[in-house]
């Protein structure tokens, strides 16, 4: 089962290496905040299913919603001179871990 | 149920799969983030000058070929170098040399009569433009107040205390030199209740002397036109 969700990020990466995608080195500090958002929801997203708490709607509307907001955010910041990005990452990234350790609890309990 | 969680997790793995590859890319080809804004300064000038120097390049060519045809046209280039000349000379842009006319005029020297305006006898810049005025009516092709020469755009300017010709200070006695029929351009000065008898008048001392051959020198200032430029809708005869 994992191996699928395995197989598509591999699949997700190995597309964008060969499609001719570059983004304006002005936008990677957004696509860099938009990343960590993307990656807390699919890591929010495994959790909830291993609680069996998850919702598709949720989970997906959370998924673009989180993005777009992120990205927009360290724009509003960079816009209004407050490093607003650095909010996003500390909040993101507290909330990885957290997801990543109450999933490495569940993979313990489970095996 | 499960089913359909696993299913929307893995395609949103794609799509998290999708933007970190593109971010890899991005950051792996401007290996310094920090200097992210001034890479792509430097980009786009980087782009503008070669687009400079590509058109630059093509002028080149162009000038070239240019320069080839005309130098394979030997007589054309003798033309236009000729006619070169003789708009350079009616421009005042060439010394020039012939007959013609020099006009001394120096402040009076009578003794100051305390009841009048000493400014009376001296030589004044309304005076030069006179004496210009007469001369050019006269046919003097061209005209030099002590050494500069005038041209289509010179002035002829009080300062203060000095005159302003072509924007340099000139002080008595003014040599006024022309090119043209001496003995027009002396009668043309020289006529009863002319310019020079009112000026003598106020003891202003003024000689007109015809010469064979008087050397006039070139403008020495730059002829740039700022506002006006060619009207190409009416094509000049």
């Amino acid at each position: 089962m994992w191996l699928l969700v395995l197989f598509c990020l591999l699949l997700g990466i190995f597309i964008g290496l060969e499609m001719p995608v570059f983004i304006p080195f002005l936008l990677a500090k957004y696509m860099s905040i938009a990343i960590l958002a993307a990656l807390d929801s699919v890591f929010g997203g495994i959790r909830a299913y291993m609680e069996d708490v998850f919702d598709t709607v949720v989970f997906i509307s959370g998924f673009f919603v989180n993005i777009l907001l992120a990205a927009g955010l360290a724009y509003l910041g960079d816009r209004l001179g407050v490093e607003l990005y650095l909010a996003a990452v500390v909040a993101f990234g507290v909330r990885i871990f957290q997801n990543l350790a109450i999933i490495r609890r569940y993979l313990l309990k489970k095996w | 149920m499960k089913k359909e969680a696993m299913l929307s997790i893995a395609l949103v793995s794609v799509i998290l799969g999708f933007m970190l590859a593109v971010q890899f890319k991005t950051t792996s080809a401007n290996p310094n983030n920090l200097s992210a804004m001034r890479a792509q300064d430097l980009t786009l000038q980087l782009d503008k000058v070669t687009k400079e120097r590509d058109a630059l390049a093509d002028e080149v060519a162009s000038l070239r070929d240019k320069l080839s045809q005309a130098s394979k046209h030997d007589q054309a280039m003798q033309v236009i170098s000729q006619e070169l000349k003789t708009a350079n000379i009616l421009a005042g842009l060439e010394p020039v040399k012939g007959p013609g006319v020099i006009v001394t005029l120096t402040d009076s020297s009578q003794p100051l009569v305390p009841s009048d305006n000493p400014n009376l006898y001296l030589v004044h810049d309304q005076d030069l433009l006179t004496v210009v005025n007469e001369l050019r009516s006269g046919g003097a092709e061209a005209i030099a107040i002590n050494e500069q020469r005038l041209v289509s755009n010179s002035e002829i300017r009080c300062a203060g205390t000095t005159i302003l010709v072509n924007t340099t200070k000139i002080a008595p006695p003014f040599v006024i030199k022309a090119i043209g029929d001496p003995s027009v351009l002396e009668s043309s000065l020289r006529i009863k209740g002319g310019y020079l008898e009112t000026l003598e008048n106020w003891g202003v001392k003024c000689q007109v002397k015809k010469v064979d051959s008087i050397e006039i020198p070139e403008y020495k200032g730059t002829l740039r036109f700022e506002f006006a430029v060619p009207n190409t809708n009416e094509k000049a005869e």
